[in-house]
């Protein structure tokens, strides 16, 4: 029994002028899948991500969600086919509490008014899914820890109920409770049957979580592993270009 | 006051079995007690009836406990009185290495503790149970290839020197059992069996009511025992021991063809939901984890056996076939009980904090400043 992936990426690749950032890269996610993409810095990672994500348009090659090629033109479209990407930066507002972060530009509304009872409920039970620690979705933002952050930015994202997260160096510069939130929060995903691409630079986070490893050097694949049996050493000897995939 | 102590929560009725005194005398005691300070009180139910639940006084002082497995680092803060006032679950990568999670852990408990509100200098001792048996004279784990790279670490040594308190090191499933010795499904329990069915399994021995260890802490690893001559190499060197049978990575191997799942928390899940195929895994899995277990029963006759770990989230679905495994043999027919563990989930983290419990008695036995030990200590007495 084989699973259609929920995205296909083949052949792509970008170029910039002169610089190959990606070549010919191929890979897929499925479902209940999170699939980790490492590498060294200039290695393509955020590249493909961006891809993934609509931010750019590749110079060669294709994307397939659900089996049926797309074409994303903008990230807007790409959110409509279901990818929604998580940013290093998130984009949230400091002045306003967590549901009206989570439902901001998309605000359910009955006969005209804002159905506030409702957001909170189902900002709510975006948190309680993600297995986070949000206790209170009236709390200003600013009063938030960068994990939780995290989690109203993921939360944010459920509300159209995508198949596809991107999300981009998430447990970057976060204390170690708070990227341990981040990775429930990523396993939490899974556990909800979404497939995820993980980039990260950190192997120990990567290995935690991962079901598969895809590993970056120079804009093209050097190695692909099954967590279940990849050695740091292995991992390392294909991002630093010891071994070539 | 000491069984309130052992057992951390008790209510006036248990109060009274468990020592022997009066209703009455119990009553006017803990009420004593509470004017004292010493004590507080809750009401609950208990069998239905309405009752008093007794614990001791929050004091200052916090107790943290690290468990270490195979795929996950749990980390929980609590009172003297063992109520987890903090907690955190971080995923670990396969065969993680000590150094790195060590560091992770000693960080998480100071993150902890300062999200509490609380001081550092309030903690009073550590407790770490890990995924393979420890040796308590050395403090180090006795088996090599069970928790690969943990073999030459003082595990105790080097969390101690970060935090600058007592740490004390134990098996996990020898924790755990301590844990639901005093305050889950083995309470009250002369001779019981906690049973770890998690990415590996292990199993704590209780005999008349302590812990039973064994030489190099080795007691318990059921998962070690040899069910197929013929089969795979274990981690530990022998050959068709248990963990190659219903070990993790073989369960969720014998899905990936038909199913496509690679971890063991798509298994569970999945059985969870109705999966034919993954019930069969966990009910297989059950069934061997059961045949050992009733050669064990059969020289060690405990009375009641608890079951824990990620597996036994499964409930009857592992149960069931564990228990005929084990009522299949005329010897044990009827005679011991099989239940799941009293403390979802928690006897491993708890158990851990159980151990740094313990760790502070030893250290310092009233568990409180000594210029206040001398007064309670003749209450104690008193009482």
């Amino acid at each position: 029994m084989t699973r259609t992936p929920i995205l296909q990426v083949e052949n792509l690749t970008k170029n910039f002028g002169a610089v190959q950032a990606v070549n010919d890269v191929s890979f897929s996610v499925h479902d209940h899948e999170i699939v980790a993409l490492v590498g060294d810095n200039a290695a393509g990672k955020s590249t493909i991500a961006q891809m993934v994500a609509g931010a750019l348009v590749p110079t060669a090659g294709r994307i397939l969600v659900g089996g049926q090629p797309v074409a994303m033109a903008s990230p807007r479209e790409a959110f409509a086919l279901g990818i929604a990407t998580v940013y290093q930066e998130l984009a949230l507002c400091e002045n306003l509490d967590v549901t009206a972060n989570i439902f901001l530009g998309r605000e359910i509304s009955t006969n005209g008014l804002l159905d506030v009872k409702e957001m909170d409920r189902l900002a709510r039970e975006f948190l309680d899914q993600l297995g986070g620690r949000v206790p209170d979705v009236h709390a200003q933002l600013s009063e938030l820890s960068g994990g939780q952050r995290q989690g109203v930015a993921i939360a944010r994202t459920l509300v159209s109920d995508p198949s596809i997260f991107v999300m981009d160096e998430p447990t970057a510069s976060l204390s170690v409770s708070q990227t341990a939130d981040v990775l429930n929060y990523i396993e939490g995903l899974r556990e909800m049957g979404k497939g995820v691409i993980f980039i990260s630079h950190n192997l120990t986070d990567v290995r935690a979580v991962a079901d598969r490893i895809i590993v970056l050097r120079h804009g093209r694949i050097n190695g692909e592993f099954r967590a279940h049996d990849a050695s740091y050493e292995q991992v390392i000897a294909a991002i630093t270009g010891l071994v070539h995939g | 006051m000491e069984t309130v102590r052992t057992y951390g929560h008790i209510t006036q009725v248990e109060l009274t079995a468990a020592t022997g005194l009066s209703p009455a005398t119990i009553s006017n005691t803990v009420k004593r007690l509470v004017a004292e300070g010493v004590f507080r009180t809750q009401s609950t139910v208990h069998s239905g009836r309405r009752a008093q639940l007794v614990s001791l006084a929050r004091q200052t002082g916090l107790l943290a406990g690290v468990q270490v497995g195979q795929r996950v680092l749990r980390i929980a803060i609590s009172d003297p009185s063992l109520n987890i006032q903090r907690s955190k679950s971080l995923p670990l990568p396969l065969s993680h290495r000590a150094d790195t999670t060590l560091d992770r852990a000693a960080l998480l408990i100071v993150e902890l503790i300062e999200d509490l509100g609380a001081d550092v200098d309030e903690l009073t001792a550590v407790g770490v149970c890990l995924a393979a048996p420890v040796d308590l004279e050395t403090g180090m784990i006795s088996v090599p290839g069970i928790l690969p790279g943990w073999e030459d670490v003082e595990i105790g040594a080097v969390l101690s020197k970060r935090l600058n308190r007592p740490v004390s090191v134990d098996n996990d499933a020898n924790a755990a059992a301590l844990a639901e010795s005093r305050r889950g499904g083995l309470r009250g329990v002369k001779n019981g069996i906690y049973v770890c069915a998690s990415y590996s399994t292990g199993a704590g021995i209780i005999i008349n009511g302590d812990l039973y260890r064994g030489a190099r802490g080795i007691a318990g690893e059921i998962g070690h025992v040899q069910v197929e001559p013929t089969g795979l190499i274990c981690t530990c060197g022998g050959r068709g021991c248990l963990n190659t049978v219903v070990g993790a990575d073989i369960l969720v191997e014998s899905l990936r063809l038909s199913r496509g799942y690679s971890s063991l928390g798509d298994v569970i899940r999945e059985a969870k939901a109705g999966d034919i195929g993954c019930r069969q895994v966990v009910g297989d899995a059950g069934s061997q984890i059961g045949a050992v277990l009733a050669d064990q029963l059969a020289s060690l006759a405990p009375s009641k056996i608890v079951v824990g770990g990620e597996l036994a989230s499964t409930e009857e679905l592992l149960l069931s076939p564990m228990r005929d495994a084990i009522e299949s043999r005329p010897l044990l027919f009827g005679a011991v009980a099989l239940e799941l563990a009293g403390l979802h989930g928690e006897s491993e983290v708890i158990g851990s904090l159980t151990l740094a419990y313990d760790e502070q008695e030893k250290v310092n036995p009233m568990g409180i400043s000594p210029e206040r030990a001398g007064g309670f200590s003749q209450k104690a007495v008193k009482s």
